[in-house]
């Protein structure tokens, strides 16, 4: 055996050793310097791997205290009434520090309602809310410290000017004049409004407003990111700059939660995400996995007319997982599209789709695909 | 209450704002007590003869002066106010920073006192140059205090009218039924005196009547009868509108 293989071992052991210690004392800071030299190891561990170097049977291992280190936001039975409205309904759900998790559901589905106790501007009704190691209520000062908040409407300061913007939110997070300086000039190149320092609000188009409200949310350097539907009403362009922002802020080390009901803004920045409707979590996963575990692979949409629906779906059960009448359409929901196709094909079917399977069609079938009020 | 001294930042937030309206409102809040003055201080008081052996001017200007403070802090804590909680959304992008619901409620009551000091200081100009001034400068100094504290008072009495106003309608209603009317029931342009009794006792229902008494006594740097009384009533009205100003605007504002 390599000397290197085994003092990687031996220095595994030990640390899982401290690690447990650790939790178990319940010292947040040890806590977090654990976690960052665990993810540090797994990092390196996992390139051993594909060197060949180590067995993998350490691999779930790690991956476990990985996971177990470093939940960021943690909810369970978390509830929140309004007068006669139930807006969420006793949703549990854990949040990895450096991962990107997404609620993604339809309007009114309690999806801002819950980021909204997470960065404790709304009080929790009943549940209990762990953000950072520290309970969640608006009274927490040391949560919305570390927060940022790309809020879902505009709420910039349209009496200041941009720089001003940027100048008084940093003073409301006690940064010192020129760090800040130091920062907003950072950060108008990261969302490249350089050029609009000085410009008043009024003059910016609404994916500039939407881009200086990335910029203020990164004004205290936050070790949450919360974006509440941030590219909703945005040209592409200005969507895609605001994913790769957001992107690129992962690949730093910052947490991301993000809301959203845009199926490809979810499949293009979630690690994991619930889909939640009338207040409840209907599904937790990675985009893929709830694609496949829900849809499977291919959705195959054939309009017809709705007297064919029993004898078309005789025909093609053999082929299919499962399928669905809606409006004018039928779709069918398969594994390998293939086998269903030439049987279409052959019964000459016009105006059928072959497609793979999307998170809007795992979205759709757990929320109905009718009109959602 | 959770209050901080956050209260400064959301205070220097109106402030950097105030630049761009800094003239408008200079005119405004100077108008309406300006021409007060002028009419009633010199219209009428050419037929007022001699107020208690010194001009009609001695006793306007006290009240007019209070009033002035009254009108601009109340003003800017309904109307200012409202614009920043309903159009601009503010207050949202205000307490997801560590600024508290109530740090954000008392910066603005700072704010709008800050308003009404300022009418304050250039009626006290106006004052001047019509020779009327307190008769010391520790009384001038009093004077400034007690029209922060008056400046308080009216801009959280109306946070509390902003906690339930539904639209700007609602703000002339409180102004026309309530803050105007007591400019003439609190013995500002006359003497309560010749009131019958239960319009007497109407007045010391309104605190304005306690803090014109008070500014009067400053003014003249003689102590009317019942200024501690004044100055009670006039304090435990103050502590209960401000903690009731904020939390009503709370209770609005948090969901």
């Amino acid at each position: 055996m390599k000397a290197g293989l085994f003092i990687e071992i031996f220095c595994f052991i030990a640390g899982i050793f401290f690690a447990t210690f650790f939790v178990a004392a319940d010292i947040p800071e040890a806590k977090r310097m654990i976690s960052s030299i665990t993810k540090h190891f797994f990092i390196r561990s996992y390139d051993s791997i594909k060197d060949g170097r180590i067995q993998l049977f350490i691999f779930p291992l790690l991956d476990y205290t990985v996971q177990a280190m470093n939940s960021l936001v943690t909810a369970k039975d978390l509830t929140k009434t309004f007068k006669d409205v139930t807006a969420v309904n006793g949703i549990s759900f854990e949040i990895k520090e450096g991962e990107c998790f997404g609620f993604l559901g339809p309007n009114g589905a309690g999806k801002t309602t819950t980021v909204r106790m997470i960065h404790c501007v709304s009080p929790i009704t009943s549940g209990t809310l762990i953000v950072n190691g520290m309970p969640a209520h608006i009274n927490n000062r040391e949560i919305k410290k570390m927060t940022g908040v790309i809020p879902q409407e505009i709420n910039l300061d349209i009496d200041l000017t941009v720089d001003e913007n940027l100048m008084i939110h940093a003073r409301f997070f006690d940064i010192p004049r020129a760090q800040a300086r130091k920062r907003i000039d950072d950060y108008l190149k990261f969302v490249a409004l350089d050029q609009k320092k000085n410009s008043k609000i009024d003059e910016l188009s609404t994916g500039m407003k939407k881009r200086l409200l990335v910029a203020r949310a990164l004004i205290n350097d936050p070790k949450l990111i919360i974006a509440d539907e941030p590219t909703t009403g945005l040209d592409p362009q200005a969507r895609h700059l605001i994913w790769q922002r957001l992107r690129e802020l992962k690949r730093k080390g910052a947490t991301l939660i993000l809301t959203t009901q845009y199926m490809e803004e979810a499949e293009q920045l979630c690690d994991r995400l619930v889909i939640m409707h009338k207040g409840k979590i209907l599904m937790e996963g990675a985009p893929k996995d709830l694609i496949e575990k829900v849809i499977g692979s291919e959705v195959v949409e054939i309009r017809i007319s709705k007297d064919e629906d029993e004898k078309l779906i005789e025909k093609l059960a053999f082929a299919s997982c499962g399928n669905e009448r809606v409006g004018d359409t039928l779709y069918f929901y398969c594994r390998d599209g293939h086998e269903l196709m030439k049987k279409v094909v052959e019964m000459n079917l016009t105006n059928v789709i072959n497609r793979p399977a999307s998170l809007e069609d795992v979205f759709l079938k757990l929320t109905g695909r009718s009109l959602i009020e | 209450m959770n209050l901080s001294y956050r209260i400064y930042y959301v205070f220097l937030r109106n402030l950097i704002s105030y630049k761009r309206f800094i003239f408008t409102t200079f005119l405004v809040s100077l108008g309406q007590p300006f021409f007060y003055l002028i009419t009633f201080g010199i219209g009428m008081g050419a037929y007022m003869g001699a107020f208690g052996g010194k001009p009609y001017l001695y006793f306007l200007v006290p009240g007019v002066l209070i009033s002035s403070v009254m009108m601009s802090s109340a003003a800017e804590c309904m109307y200012g106010t409202f614009v920043k909680m309903i159009h601009e959304k503010l207050y949202d992008s205000l307490i997801a920073t560590p600024i508290s619901c109530e740090d954000a409620i008392a910066g603005d009551i700072a704010w709008g006192t800050f308003r009404g000091l300022i009418s304050g200081i250039l009626m006290l100009v106006v004052a001047l140059l019509m020779g009327v001034l307190p008769v010391s400068l520790v009384n001038l100094v009093l004077l400034l205090l007690l029209m922060v504290f008056v400046g308080v008072l009216f801009a959280s009495l109306s946070m509390i009218v902003s906690a339930f106003a539904p639209n700007f309608d609602f703000f002339s209603y409180y102004t026309e039924l309530i803050l105007t009317p007591m400019l003439f029931f609190s013995g500002v342009f006359f003497p309560l005196d010749k009131f019958p009794g239960w319009m007497k006792v109407l007045a010391q229902f309104l605190p304005l009547t306690h803090a014109v008494n008070i500014s009067r006594s400053i003014f003249s740097g003689e102590a009317s009868p019942g200024l501690a009384f004044n100055f009670l009533v006039l304090i435990l009205v103050e502590i209960a509108v401000f903690f009731a100003g904020i939390k009503l605007m709370k209770r609005r504002l948090i969901k």
